[in-house]
């Protein structure tokens, strides 16, 4: 404690000196305003950039030319859709696609539900190490576990391709519904199990009455995401695949890469459709903001 | 106890898959690695020689080429995106209406579920030799046939990815932190630019480091940007090993440069988080 | 000179108004509360002051100068944040140095005066430590050493004590008064707790609903709220609906409750139109023994018998609910000196008040 006297010489040398300067402020306020014209720069050119390829795209979809040419389009058609539609290349790679993501998205949803649940009852210690293990292909190149898959299924006669894919597919999207599965249940308060059972239940009945519909939520979040990440995937199926089992993305690969034809825009607008459809439902399920909150930060 | 026994049960699936289906194989990479490659044979020789030849010929100037190449890039993407992440991401964290923070992050996250083959394709349909800009950049004298030219599409593929993801990791960053700490320095005489550069950047170190670490680890794995936006004439590491595999069936060596892809990555993950709690306790 | 002057400030977000024609002006050294409860537009009056928001219509002067325009750090205002806002990756001096740093102060002069304020608010030694490493109280005094390091021509306070707990905060509101008081701070304190802006304030400003109500010496606000409004939000009442009013004798009125009650009270003005509230404060309703006798009886006066209900001993004030005949209750507070600890639920009582101290609103 401070004594009356050394607070009053506080009191005195605070009142006696004025540190502060009348310095001219312009300069101050000048710096303030360019960082204020520099922002909205940024924002702009960054929004221009990263939304005029995707309209570039949209638009060039429904030009009426035969060839790619100056643009904007000067007619519009829905011609490509038409292509698109008797297109038997990307539609037989949309369907393996499509199969194959319900039955990753599946197996991937129940397989991750099930670790989720198991790490949920470990201690803090291991769960943080389990967590970690199974969320490594997040951090590993595709290519890798692509080529690493390859020589694995080498070893045995005659694996279906299908089933390969399948098999690429599910540890990539493991990842994703251990980890949406692990937020849904985290939002559960250990109080409410508690009051379950103190009301009567038994731990299989809180399990099915509180846990699981609780859950459910973060399961169906991780079951997006991995519909999603399979729907998209290049560098792990292209090791699996061969000429007559192909997904979608491989066969806009070799498409892009190989001709000019804009079917490709208009396959392009239809996932585009796909994608804001996976949006909504996600934002449904859990919430974007939260949906991203543990979606996009891969790494910890 | 018994019913412990029976929980760690539900994590029998998940091991098994895990264990099967990226242990073994990396285990039978590594394995490979240290083989030598016989031209003409898909696959080294069983029980032949181990050798560490498949690594020494990394070290030969090629091969750097490839590495340095991904890895610049792959810096330049990151360092760009936070530049233009961090601005954005704090003007939407702390956006005065509630609808305008969800438009933009829904507009963001839409984005990022983009498929990547539609954003490579705008990209190629947009920036490619026969894009739609082809006849600005032959009006500006650019090249869209040289190699610096393909390189920065390249770099503008990676920025797809690399900017709304920084974007989205930023905001999370800036709104656990709280305002009234910058609202502090600017009551205490700081400007924006110096409240910003004192209090809110180096608070929100972590997020920084973070979201550079993800576009790093996205841009060296990066594949189909690459594979297509480079037309064959600029490789990454990725793009080397399916080459290794496609084209020359050189098990071995492609095994190799996995291997040595893959301890980068991890070094790079343990460099970056060292360097986020270093530099939080500065 | 005022150093502050608020004069007819308005602010609105969107169709929401905020703050409408507030004027206020403050003195040198002088502690003002303001004081109403959340979204009263106290906070956005502080903003205001301090820059973080633009006022919509009036001016805002400080010593002299208006500063309407003028962004938060081209106006000398000490800010302490309800919070606090301490820089968690920077050490007590270097949170104290920060504004002296970009308010153009001397570098050389900085280590002393770091060193002077810190000894003001009994922190000296804690330089090095970091904000994490202080108690809330410690934590408290930084953030205020901070914001007077730079000699601010206004100190706004936020819900300064709403931080700590209740103990904690009796002692340093007490130290926090010494403090503004030794270096002769004008400051303004903003706050929805009564016993703060009471205790803190040389005078009390109360706000409702985006303007000001009553402003006064803590104790006229208190004793002679101006409405209806600042009656209840400070300090605890009674309250009685009146339906009639009846006949007037030497100054005081006989009012008939809504419960059927008949309450005197000081005459209302000429022109009243039949009155509708009255207002007793606890600790004027005296309990006696309801057999004693009506001594007390009389036109300045209340007396009315009833049941107790409940008894609380609060420490040193004990609080008795009665139900009055009607059903209506009433609490009343006592001293807890021992006089009435006979008292228990179902006992019939007296309650007796002086019709001065009954509120007519």
């Amino acid at each position: 404690m401070l004594s009356t006297k050394e607070r009053l010489n506080a009191e005195v040398t605070v009142r006696t000196k004025a540190l502060v300067s009348a310095k001219p402020i312009l300069s101050k306020r000048r710096v303030d305003s360019l960082l204020t014209v520099a922002v909205t720069a940024i924002i702009a050119v960054t929004a221009l950039f990263l939304l005029f390829p995707v309209v570039v795209t949209v638009l060039m979809a429904f030009d009426a030319r035969d060839y790619i040419g100056p643009f904007p389009p000067t007619e519009l058609s829905t011609r490509w859709f038409g292509k698109l539609l008797e297109d038997t290349y990307i539609w037989a790679g949309f369907k393996t696609s499509l199969l194959l993501a319900a039955a990753t998205t599946a197996a991937a949803a129940a397989i991750g539900a099930l670790a989720a649940l198991a790490i949920s009852w470990m201690s803090p210690r291991w769960r943080d190490f389990v967590t970690t293990m199974f969320l490594s292909p997040l951090v590993l190149p595709g290519v890798i576990i692509g080529f690493g898959l390859l020589m694995f299924f080498a070893a045995f006669n005659q694996v279906p391709v299908f089933l390969k894919l399948f098999a690429g597919h599910l540890i990539i999207t493991l990842p994703f519904t251990i980890r949406m599965t692990l937020v849904g249940l985290a939002g559960i308060s250990q109080t409410l199990r508690e009051a379950a059972l103190s009301l009567g239940a038994n731990e299989r009945q809180v399990f099915f009455t509180i846990t699981l519909p609780l859950a459910k939520n973060g399961i169906a979040a991780g079951a997006i995401f991995a519909f999603a990440t399979s729907m998209d995937d290049v560098a792990v199926s292209l090791f699996m695949s061969d000429f007559q089992t192909y997904t979608l993305p491989l066969a806009l690969t070799t498409l892009i890469k190989s001709s000019f034809d804009l079917t490709i825009a208009a396959a392009a607008v239809a996932l585009m459709g796909l994608t804001i459809v996976l949006l909504i439902v996600l934002d449904r399920v859990l919430g974007l903001e939260r949906a991203m909150g543990h979606g996009t930060n891969r790494i910890r | 106890m018994k019913s412990a026994r029976y929980k760690l049960l539900l994590l029998l699936p998940a091991v098994a898959v895990f264990v099967l289906f990226l242990v073994f194989p990396i285990l039978i990479v590594l394995n490979e690695s240290f083989h030598t490659f016989e031209p003409g044979r898909i696959g080294s020789v069983e029980g032949g020689p181990l050798t560490l030849a498949n690594y020494a010929e990394l070290f030969q100037p090629v091969y750097g080429q490839y590495f340095a190449q991904t890895y610049v890039l792959a810096i330049c993407s990151s360092a760009v995106s936070i530049v233009f992440a961090f601005p954005i991401a704090y003007c939407i964290a702390r956006a005065e209406f509630a609808w305008m923070q969800k438009a933009s992050i829904s507009a963001i996250v839409g984005l990022m579920f983009l498929s990547s083959l539609v954003r490579v394709y705008a990209l190629e349909l947009t920036f490619g030799s026969t894009g739609v800009l082809a006849p600005l950049m032959s009006i500006m004298d650019i090249n869209t046939n040289s190699r610096l030219y393909i390189n920065f599409v390249i770099l503008a593929g990676l920025l797809q990815y690399c900017i709304p993801m920084s974007i989205l990791i930023l905001i999370g960053a800036i709104k656990n932190l709280n305002p009234r700490l910058t609202e502090a320095a600017l009551s205490l005489g700081a400007p924006a630019l110096a409240a910003h550069l004192t209090v809110t950047i180096p608070l929100s170190i972590r997020g920084i480091v973070s979201a550079f670490l993800v576009s790093m680890t996205l841009g060296v794995s990066a594949f189909v940007i690459p594979l297509i936006l480079g037309r064959g004439r600029i490789l990454f590491i990725s793009n080397l090993i399916y080459s290794r595999f496609s084209e020359i069936a050189n098990y071995p060596s492609g095994a190799a440069i996995s291997i040595v892809m893959m301890v980068l990555a991890l070094l790079l993950i343990l460099v970056m988080s060292r360097l986020a709690t270093s530099l939080e306790r500065a | 000179m005022n150093v502050l002057e608020l004069k007819d400030v308005t602010k609105k977000y969107g169709s929401f108004t905020a703050v409408e024609n507030v004027s206020l002006e403050l003195e040198p050294g002088k502690v003002l509360s303001l004081l109403g409860p959340s979204g009263c537009g106290k906070t956005t009056t502080l903003r205001i002051i301090a820059g973080f928001a633009v006022p919509d219509g009036g001016t805002v002067q400080i010593a002299g100068e208006d500063v309407g325009q003028l962004k938060p750090y081209e106006r000398n205002v000490g800010l302490l944040f309800q919070d606090y806002a301490l820089f968690p990756h920077m050490t007590v001096a270097q949170n104290v140095a920060y504004g002296m740093r970009y308010r153009g102060a001397p570098a050389a002069a900085i280590p002393s005066r770091i060193k002077q304020m810190l000894s003001l608010v009994q922190l000296g030694g804690m330089e090095a430590r970091y904000p994490n490493q202080l108690s809330g109280g410690q934590q408290q005094r930084v953030a205020l050493a901070r914001a007077l390091a730079t000699d601010p021509k206004v100190v706004l306070l936020d819900e300064p004590l709403s931080a700590l707990d209740a103990k904690l905060r009796l002692e340093l509101r007490i130290e926090l008064k010494e403090i503004l008081r030794s270096v002769g701070a004008t400051t303004i304190v903003v706050t929805h707790d009564q016993e703060e802006a009471l205790s803190l304030g040389d005078e009390v400003v109360i706000m409702h609903a985006g303007g000001i109500v009553q402003r006064g010496a803590p104790t006229q606000i208190y004793q002679s709220p101006a409405n209806k409004f600042v009656a209840e939000f400070v300090g605890r009442s009674n309250w009685f609906q009146v339906i009639r009013s009846g006949q007037s004798v030497a100054g005081f009125t006989s009012y008939i409750t809504s419960d059927g009650v008949e309450i005197r009270a000081k005459s209302p003005p000429s022109g009243y139109n039949g009155g509708s509230d009255l207002c007793v404060r606890p600790e004027h309703i005296e309990l006696i023994d309801s057999a004693a006798p009506e001594a007390l009886r009389g036109a300045e006066h209340n007396s009315m018998t009833g049941v107790v209900l409940d008894v609380a001993s609060l420490g040193p004030d004990v609080h008795v609910v009665v139900e009055l005949p009607g059903k209506a209750r009433v609490l009343a507070i006592r001293k807890n000196a021992g006089r009435i600890q006979g008292l228990a639920p179902g006992q019939c009582v007296r309650a007796v008040f002086s019709a001065a101290d009954v509120l007519v609103f």
